[in-house]
């Protein structure tokens, strides 16, 4: 499974409306940002047969007011879904 | 907090992609990347009041980062109040002291040098010095040491041990003398046992709640927390809360009464009349359970004998009871009808006949709750029986619901300050130094000859008894020479700074030791100062106010080279070798002592250091230090809690009620009520069913007593010593706030605290204010007649005084109220009134 | 505090300074100024005005930024917007986490303002409305918990009347109270005594301009309550007495507990409290 976070820079003013765009599309998350017009967005995706990040991550650059993406963080492991749904404390 | 890997990988990711973009996130998510990894959580007791909180102390790396309430805790069930918010924070304030200092000149200890930095040895050399002069030349009382309700069980039990049988001197006293000594002298006149018979579950099992002079929202948080959620949850239930100024508590009170200091005496004698008046009173109970008694009136106000009112005094501290009628008891209380006591008291007689009506009445189940408004009280332990008077008429005791409860000021007032007899005239478990037996058995436990133990009345030493407020005067009188103040700052806390304190601390003839974490008022007065490693920075215990011991681990290490007053107390015995303090005739008795250290004699016994060093380890493996067992190479805690737990188990014990579990078990449980028996703790004491040492069919006894009866003591009500006249026409009444603890060392260091309460204030009624041309928030000079201090009014604030008194809290170093309270005492438990002087109020 | 002191001075010097430069070229930067004026009127919502001031778009007007509320503050509170700050430049303003309005009670900015932008009328610091206290975060707000703080009610001038403590039973805990903090607005000013002493990190009491802070209910809704208490008894007819068929030993309660069903052992002819009977007698006397 992949886990990938980027920065989406939105035309001014346009953060929020934005957000709300991104977050119809599956496995993104936005965790903040808007007020700045820098989203802070998580793709994630769980495992090679459901619509692998980089996918999606095309699909973010044509929702309209997105200005660019940066990804700033990419994690890609073996490990299932369940693996990965365990508690670590 | 529960995390996922993919929740974690996820917070990481969204915090690499926040900090490149400069984005300031919701909380939500910087919480999760700072999951609690690598916290070792475990479990202690609050460090404040005698409430006993429990709290989880989070250490990573040697610090500790993180705390909580405890939410297994039966007392607070995972609350805190605002000052266990910030528990973690009192270790840490940027003053800690970490090395000990000397006042020196030239190289050489001097009263009146600068504070140098110097060795544990060489601070110890000096002070064994001085101290086995002192004891010399002045006797047993040309010594002293000071400690606390806030020590840990085994530093109180190693102290009495090397007070008592090291130097042979009971110049040996707590701080609670300022705080319990009224409650306890009233649990063994009412019962011959010290401390509450019921327990927190009380409170929520009474239908009533009456506080005397106690202010519980702020002074006893969570509690008051549980008190107010009965009141909110029971159909019927009523609060009456009595004070001598309103505060935080009548925002709940059902019947608030404001009453004239002292006058508390004459409203419960009221009370008394009222219910013998209505033949309300239980009499099979009284006449199975209770005996009548009176104790001599005009005692004096523990003052200097040189001092009017002592003199005019006929039975100057005297407290031996006589035996009496019930009718002569009837008669004793039948002046104080309605109009006497509303008259005095000056609380409206409605309010007087609704309270009365809710003792008398055989349905309701009442709790009386007080603190210091009964304990610091001229009459206290008079005062303390009067209470005990109303609840024995009625029955109404040792049950659930019905409960007479002394509230603790400090968290082991009871564990340390009380149990293992910190007091001058006592010993371990409720054994007092004026009986020879008791002294005989403790030197068995003890292993030391027979004598060896200042009796009360000492064939050869003569009176060896000597109260924390007589310790200040024989400082000032030169009389005592040696003072070791530890784990309390009583420069800062005892009456009459000006006149009795101060210059006995600066005397040129003393040397005055302080232990202590930070530089307080009290260490700056000293002459050495020994930095202290304190609470969760060595293993503890504490017993809180409902017989409920807890311990602890050592959570983390103390700052340079601050160690312990248990390390402290112990190491310092090996200084002092047993011919410098013991007569040749008492070595003889023992021959194998001769030529040994107090250390070797007290604490390498055989019995003390029987448990090795061990690492000590959590249920789940965690392991913890123990610095003194490391540096003494035995397991110190344990051998002196083990020790001390022979006075309750050993052969030919004195008196029964005291039994503690052993050691190990505290550790696992999250406190144990005693007295434990069989491996169960006791809720309410005396009743049958409840407490073990009640047999089958006798329902109640009060075992304290040899012939199982309480007390019933008749007293009148008597003037204060220091009524408001002309010249000083206002009441002055101290105590604290909810945000700071005691003389606030700690919690003023808490920079959250520190702004929410930064400076005493004098509460003040808004015309007394006016009448004096100020206003709020003006400064105004308060001065009586042994000194004056500055602070701001508040006409506005959380304590409403009626006119003709003031409060001030004394926890502002900077506003020392007690330069102007009076070193006045209750003559019987010699516990100083903090709540009664007169003062005036001028624009500063 | 001493720090506090030194910056209110900088501000100051350095608002002369600007006004100095304004004056001497106002025509070049005149432009710029007025774009930063237009930005003010959405002022950050931690910048609180002093008492009495106008509501905003006339204290803009009224005021002629002359500083000498700012020089009479006594607590050194107030401070002046600056070229680049998002407030109008030159405009008094105090931010509560820092510098909370100590509530003189001779309101010395007020009588200092030379315009009224300040409103003279004002008399009583009691009556200001800077702002209002909102317990914007109730999530972390440890008497939410159940915790005993309660520094914000105890710092509270308006003691009781601005922040009061709602007590409710602490379901989680089963046998401790809650104390929860409520702000009124009919007796809060805004001061943010409060907001500075919360013991939090981000304080989770805040005070915001009231225009932020309060909602509006509908025009058209009552409390049916609360116009009952006002009228002093129901606004329509009273409700007929209503009777039911109850078997044995159950009595209904329709404005209370409704349906009661009586313990039989509890049932007495008398009082089973005999001071009831025995008190009549000693009270008579």
């Amino acid at each position: 499974m992949n886990i990938c976070s980027l920065i989406v820079h939105t035309k001014p003013t346009l953060g929020p409306r934005v957000s709300v765009r991104l977050q119809t599309l599956r496995g993104v998350e936005v965790h903040g940002g808007s007020k700045e017009d820098k989203l802070i967005v998580t793709v994630e995706d769980k495992g090679e047969t459901d619509s692998p990040v980089s996918d999606t991550m095309n699909a973010l650059r044509d929702v309209e007011g997105v200005v660019s993406t940066i990804l700033i963080y990419h994690y890609g492991g073996e490990e299932s879904l369940e693996e990965m749904n365990r508690e670590i404390n | 907090m529960k995390l996922t890997r993919r929740e974690f990988i996820k917070s990481n990711a969204v915090a690499a992609a926040a900090s490149v973009a400069g984005v300031a996130l919701p909380v939500m998510n910087a919480a999760a990347v700072e999951a609690d990894d690598g916290i070792r959580w475990d479990k202690a007791a609050c460090r404040y009041c005698g409430t006993g909180c429990s709290v989880l102390m989070g250490v990573k790396d040697g610090k500790v980062v993180a705390c909580q309430g405890d939410p297994d805790a039966p007392v607070n069930r995972g609350l805190n109040c605002i000052k266990g918010y910030f528990l973690p924070k009192i270790l840490y304030g940027k003053d800690r002291l970490t090395k000990p200092l000397m006042r020196k000149k030239n190289g050489k200890f001097a009263k009146d040098g600068k504070f140098e930095a110097v060795s544990w040895d060489e601070a110890f050399k000096t002070m064994a010095e001085k101290w086995v002069a002192a004891r010399k030349a002045k006797g047993p009382k040309g010594i002293g040491m000071f400690g606390s309700g806030q020590w840990t069980v085994w530093e109180g039990y190693a102290a009495s041990k090397l007070l008592k049988a090291g130097f042979r001197s009971n110049s040996l006293e707590p701080n609670a003398r300022h705080c319990m000594a009224s409650a306890v002298g009233a649990f063994m006149r009412g019962f011959g046992i010290d401390e509450p018979m019921g327990c927190y579950d009380d409170l929520e099992h009474a239908d009533v709640f009456v506080l005397w002079g106690a202010n519980m929202a702020e002074m006893h948080p969570i509690l008051w927390s549980r008190l107010t959620d009965t009141r909110l949850t029971k159909p019927g239930c009523e609060v009456h809360v009595l004070s001598t100024y309103e505060h935080r508590c009548y925002e709940l009170a059902d019947n608030g009464m404001v009453f004239e200091p002292q006058t508390d005496l004459a409203i419960l004698n009221y009370i008394a009349n009222y219910i013998i008046q209505n033949k309300a009173y239980n009499k099979a109970f009284i006449d199975k359970h209770v005996n009548f008694t009176k104790t001599p009136t005009d005692i004096g106000y523990g003052l200097r004998g040189t001092d009017p009112r002592e003199k005019a005094a006929k039975n100057r501290a005297k407290g031996k009871l006589a035996k009496i009628s019930f009718a002569e008891y009837a008669k004793s209380v039948e002046p104080y009808t309605l109009e006497y006591a509303a008259k005095l008291s000056k609380v409206p007689k409605d309010k007087l006949l609704k309270l009365a009506k809710v003792y008398a009445d055989p349905n309701k189940k009442v709790s009386s709750y007080w603190t210091m408004g009964f304990n610091q009280h001229t009459r206290g332990v008079w005062v303390n029986g009067l209470c005990y008077n109303v609840h024995l008429l009625m029955g109404k005791i040792s049950e659930p619901g019905n409960s007479p409860f002394s509230l603790t000021g400090q968290p082991s007032a009871c564990g340390t300050a009380r149990e293992v007899g910190t007091f001058t005239h006592r010993l371990p478990a409720d054994l007092v130094v004026k009986k020879d037996a008791h002294c005989e058995f403790a030197e068995k436990v003890w292993k030391l000859p027979e004598g060896a133990i200042p009796r009360a009345n000492d064939p050869i030493l003569g009176k060896t008894l000597i109260h924390a407020v007589a310790m200040h005067r024989a400082l000032n009188d030169g009389k005592m020479n040696c003072f070791w103040v530890m784990c309390n700052n009583n420069m800062q806390a005892a009456a009459n700074m000006n006149d009795e304190s101060y210059p006995g601390w600066r005397n040129p003839d003393n040397f005055i030791a302080v232990s202590d974490p930070y530089p307080t008022v009290s260490a700056q007065a000293a002459d050495l100062i020994l930095p202290t490693a304190m609470w969760i920075e060595k293993e503890g215990a504490y017993g809180n106010a409902e017989r409920r011991t807890q311990f602890w681990r050592q959570q983390v290490a103390a700052p340079g080279e601050a160690k312990s007053d248990l390390w402290q107390i112990m190491e310092f015995a090996k200084y002092v070798k047993v011919e410098d303090v013991w007569p040749a005739d008492l070595i003889a008795k023992k021959p194998a002592y001769a030529g040994k250290t107090l250390y070797d004699v007290l604490y390498a016994n055989g019995q003390v250091d029987k448990f090795p060093a061990e690492q000590v380890t959590d249920s789940r493996g965690d392991k913890y230090d123990n610095d003194e067992s490391a540096h003494f190479g035995f397991y110190v805690q344990k051998g002196l809690f083990e020790e001390y737990r022979l006075f309750n188990s050993a052969k030919g014990v004195p008196k029964k009620g005291h039994e503690m579990a052993e050691f190990d078990a505290y550790h696992k449980a999250r406190g144990i009520r005693w007295p434990v028996i069989d491996g169960k703790e006791t809720l309410w004491r005396f009743r049958e069913g409840y407490d073990p040492h009640v047999a089958k069919g006798e329902g109640v006894r009060f075992y304290g007593k040899p012939d199982g009866r309480a007390n019933i003591i008749t007293a009148p009500y008597e003037p204060a010593a220091e009524p408001p006249d002309k010249a000083f026409d206002l009441w002055l009444c101290t105590g604290r706030v909810l945000e700071h603890w005691h003389s606030g060392s700690m919690t003023q260091r808490v920079p959250e605290l520190h702004r929410a309460v930064p400076d005493a204030v004098v509460y003040m009624h808004p015309k007394d204010a006016k009448k004096r041309r100020l206003r709020n928030g003006a400064l105004a000079k308060i001065s009586s007649r042994r000194g004056e201090i500055v602070c701001k009014v508040d006409t506005k604030g959380r304590n409403k005084p009626p006119e003709g008194l003031v409060f001030i809290p004394w926890f502002d170093a900077g506003r020392l109220v007690n330069k102007l309270t009076l070193d006045q005492t209750d003559p019987l438990s010699k516990e100083t009134d903090y709540k009664k002087c007169a003062v005036k109020i001028t624009r500063a | 505090m001493s720090e506090t002191e030194r910056k209110n001075e900088i501000n100051r010097r350095r608002f002369l300074g600007n006004m100095l430069k304004t004056a001497c070229g106002v025509g070049l930067v005149g432009l710029g100024l007025g774009a930063y004026s237009k930005r003010a009127s959405s002022m950050p919502a931690n910048y609180i005005r002093p008492p009495g001031a106008l509501p905003e778009e006339d204290f803009l007007g009224a005021c002629i930024r002359c500083g000498l509320c700012v020089r009479d503050c006594p607590y050194d509170i107030l401070l002046l917007g600056e070229v680049g700050d998002e407030v109008a430049t030159g405009t008094p303003y105090f931010i509560a986490r820092t510098g909370p309005c100590e509530m003189c009670e001779d309101i010395p900015c007020v009588a200092a303002c030379p315009t009224n932008a300040l409103d003279h009328d004002l008399k009583a610091i009691e009556d200001s409305r800077m702002g209002l206290a909102v317990v914007i975060d109730q999530e972390n707000c440890i008497a939410f918990h159940g915790l005993r703080c309660e520094v914000c009610f105890n710092v509270c001038p308006i003691r009781n009347r601005a922040i009061s403590l709602a007590m409710q039973h602490n379901a989680r805990s089963g046998k401790h109270a809650l104390f929860i903090p409520v702000v009124h607005s009919d007796a809060c000013t805004g001061c943010g005594l409060c907001e500075r002493a919360c013991i939090l990190e981000e304080a989770a009491i805040k005070i915001f301009p009231t225009h932020l802070a309060k909602g509006k209910p509908g025009k058209h809704y009552r409390l049916g309550w609360k116009e009952k208490e006002k009228a002093g008894e129901s606004l329509v007819t009273p409700d007929a007495e209503h009777r039911y068929h109850l078997p044995e030993g159950v009595r209904y309660d329709l404005q209370g507990e409704g349906l009661i069903i009586e313990d039989e052992a509890m049932e007495t002819p008398f009082s089973s409290n005999p001071l009831d009977t025995l008190n009549s007698g000693f009270l008579d006397r």
